[in-house]
């Protein structure tokens, strides 16, 4: 700062100010850090993924050994069907909580930023994230079966799944609704647009990203979501479960569920990555 | 004398009378003409323009285009419009003009059907009863100070939307949405997404989506309002010649007098939820008939005194002994020796101890004051017995210093209470 100072005091031929890179907070070493803290971050989630994948077609996957290579595992994974019925019931929820989210995220998300108090309606939503998976469990456990008098099993797992998800849901149609500008409607209105074609014609289309987001994270969410599901299941299984009581139990099915898992993955990282892409790449640029 | 097109039907009486060649013209013919023989058409526009204000402000032979009457709204308690009653004669420029708050923009909503207003006497758009009926079938669009243009649509598809869901086929639509783009001089940037335009360009997109359902009524709240100065200017004119094309009645809000004394046939003035002056351009410039009406159009010089005597159409008023004569504007003429005001604009007022004072002018005596240096003019302030009167300057070879006299016509000066 002083030697700028300085220049103004003695001459129009100012030195030129320092380049940002050289201010504090912006300085070398602090973005190295940044570097070295992403790329460790970035390895820890992407590393044990490929390492998962790997050991699905080694021979020994126990070992800790990835050779030799084998699709041994999958070929089991064929022969076993006992985790198919858990797989279509998780997909299945999955989806399930997924279309109910998507209704009820976009009609109350919609719907809160009009309303008189809207952050203490947003907070009253999202509480529910703070809860542990297992006090709602254990809380929906007894709440379905002695005042609702509902059997456990898939339903029970569905209503756990959907008040997990919900939230989640909702803070995604809510960040894409809040900056929703109604006076797009109002103009709309004043071009001769019915009610309906008003929703469809322009609030569906802007507010479609938090709604598609919305629909995912509801899948997602439902689709890994195994601590409520313990409690709610009953003798039902969803896929997560099943892992886990496979893992836990027999040792000599790890390796098969080290298969699905990269199965799963290998299905559904492809899916998201060109769901987002379609949804922030493409259709932002048309 | 009309055209039908599908979807909606629009008379375009008006355009008899202003363009010479007589017929009715889509959208896309009147552009040609206008760039084919632009000189002709503005000088028939501006004849026009003289006529309507001799027979302003309606021709009681055409019904209005526009009728409201005893319009009044409230927010909570707070009252944004006491009883207004406005008209718009078919093809009319009627600007709506008052400062944020005076109830303008409620007016225009109401207009429009977005705000449904606490109690109405009656409301008609072309002879049709709209009370009643949603924003939606009212035959009138607007374009709105912010443009409230579709994000997620293209140049185009903004344009065609009021098309759209009136279930024009889709050929059909873009052929006129490519017209009404060509009329805004907008062609070539048809598949632009909103984002990639500059201001004056989504003005020109706000102002072709509302042009292009052919609506009876345009209203434009205040759709200049964001632009710069030089491209403000250039819109203005631009909409008088769309204005004069289309023959369209627009009904525009503004809270610049500029703006309103360069485009409008008639200007109403608000304040405060009601209508405080209606009229011509002339008429509000130079014969404002209120204070605030004086205040507002520019009036600098408002001096009190008390009145003398009254001969149509000058009153005559007595400052402090000293006897100036206005013409007067007021509404109810006080008694004689009543208080009663001077209004005079300050670039009506010449000073210096040489001009001719003869017998249409006011004279002061004074002593040169402030100074101001405004780039095109200079506002010279001379220090009267009465107060500061200040005198705008253009003439840069005029002596500034050393004046002991100011001077102004009779015809310049107004008499108001």
């Amino acid at each position: 700062m002083s030697d700028v100072q300085v220049s103004i005091g003695k001459t129009a031929l100012a030195v030129p100010a320092r380049p940002i890179s050289n201010r504090l907070g912006f300085s070398p070493a602090w973005q190295q850090l940044a570097k070295w803290c992403g790329v460790v971050a970035l390895f820890l989630t992407y590393a044990p993924l490929v390492w998962l994948a790997l050991m699905s077609v080694s021979e020994k996957p126990l070992s800790g050994m990835p050779f030799p290579l084998s699709f041994e595992h999958y070929r089991a994974l064929a022969e076993e069907p006992r985790w198919v019925d858990p797989f279509l019931s998780s997909v299945l929820i999955g989806l399930l909580v997924a279309l109910v989210c998507v209704v009820i995220a976009t009609a109350v998300g919609r719907a809160i930023p009009n309303s008189r108090r809207p952050g203490a309606l947003v907070l009253f939503a999202v509480i529910p994230l703070f809860v542990p998976g297992m006090a709602m469990g254990a809380a929906l456990f007894i709440f379905l079966r002695t005042v609702l008098d509902l059997k456990l099993g898939y339903w029970a797992v569905f209503i756990g799944h959907l008040v997990w998800a919900l939230p989640f849901s909702l803070l995604m149609v809510l960040v894409i609704a809040v900056r929703f500008d109604y006076r797009l409607l109002e103009a709309a209105e004043d071009l001769g647009a019915s009610a309906w074609r008003r929703f469809w014609d322009i609030e569906f289309p802007i507010l479609r990203p938090g709604i598609i987001g919305a629909g995912l994270f509801g899948f997602l969410l439902s689709f890994n979501e195994i601590l409520r599901s313990t409690f709610l299941r009953g003798t039902d299984a969803t896929m997560p479960v099943w892992n886990w009581t496979m893992a836990a139990s027999q040792q000599s099915q790890v390796p098969i569920i080290f298969s699905l898992a990269t199965i799963v993955l290998l299905v559904t990282l492809p899916l998201l990555g060109g769901f987002f892409w379609l949804l922030f790449v493409r259709l932002e640029r048309s | 004398m009309g055209i039908l097109v599908k979807g909606c039907a629009v008379s375009l009486d008006t355009l008899n009378t202003k363009v010479p060649t007589g017929d009715s013209r889509p959208l896309a013919k009147d552009f040609e003409m206008r760039e084919n023989n632009n000189g002709v058409t503005s000088k028939t526009g501006r004849k026009d323009r003289q006529r309507s204000q001799a027979e302003s402000p309606l021709d009681e032979a055409i019904p209005p285009m526009l009728n409201i009457e005893n319009v009044q709204h409230n927010y909570g308690d707070v009252q944004a419009l006491r009883g207004v009653s406005l008209t718009a004669a078919k093809g009319e420029f009627l600007t709506i003009l008052g400062e944020s708050g005076s109830g303008k923009t409620t007016l225009l909503r109401i207009i429009s059907g977005l705000e449904q207003p606490t109690a109405v006497d009656r409301i008609e758009i072309d002879g049709v009863d709209v009370a009643q009926l949603p924003a939606a079938q009212r035959n009138c669009t607007t374009v709105f100070q912010n443009y409230a243009l579709f994000p997620h649509m293209s140049v185009r598809e903004n344009v065609e939307y009021g098309l759209s869901v009136r279930g024009i086929g889709s050929d059909e639509r873009e052929r006129r949405a490519l017209e009404a783009l060509d009329l805004v001089r907008l062609d070539g940037k048809s598949e632009r997404g909103i984002g990639q335009l500059s201001g004056g360009e989504r003005q020109r997109v706000a102002l072709a989506r509302a042009l292009v359902t052919q609506p009876a009524i345009l209203l434009l709240d205040e759709p200049l309002g964001a632009l710069d100065e030089k491209l403000r200017q250039q819109m203005q004119e631009e909409l008088v010649v769309l204005h004069r094309q289309l023959g369209m009645t627009f009904i525009y809000i503004t809270h610049s007098q500029e703006e309103a004394l360069t485009m409008s046939d008639r200007i109403v003035l608000m304040s405060q939820g009601q209508i405080v002056q209606a009229g011509t351009p002339e008429t509000l410039f130079d014969r404002p008939n209120s204070q605030f009406s004086a205040d507002f159009m520019g009036f600098e010089n408002i001096l009190t005194g008390t009145l003398q005597s009254f001969k149509e159409p000058y009153a005559e008023v007595s400052l402090g002994g000293k006897s100036v004569k206005g013409v007067w504007t007021g509404k109810t003429l006080p008694e004689i020796g009543q208080a009663i005001l001077v209004a005079f604009r300050s670039e009506r007022v010449k000073i210096g101890d040489s001009i001719d004072t003869s017998k249409a002018c006011n004279t002061l005596p004074c002593t040169a004051g402030d100074r101001l240096y405004r780039g095109k003019y200079v506002d010279q302030t001379a220090e009267t017995e009465f107060g500061p009167v200040r005198a705008r300057i253009w003439d840069r070879s005029q002596q500034l210093s050393d004046f002991k006299q100011i001077s102004w016509r009779f015809d310049d000066c107004v008499v108001l209470t």
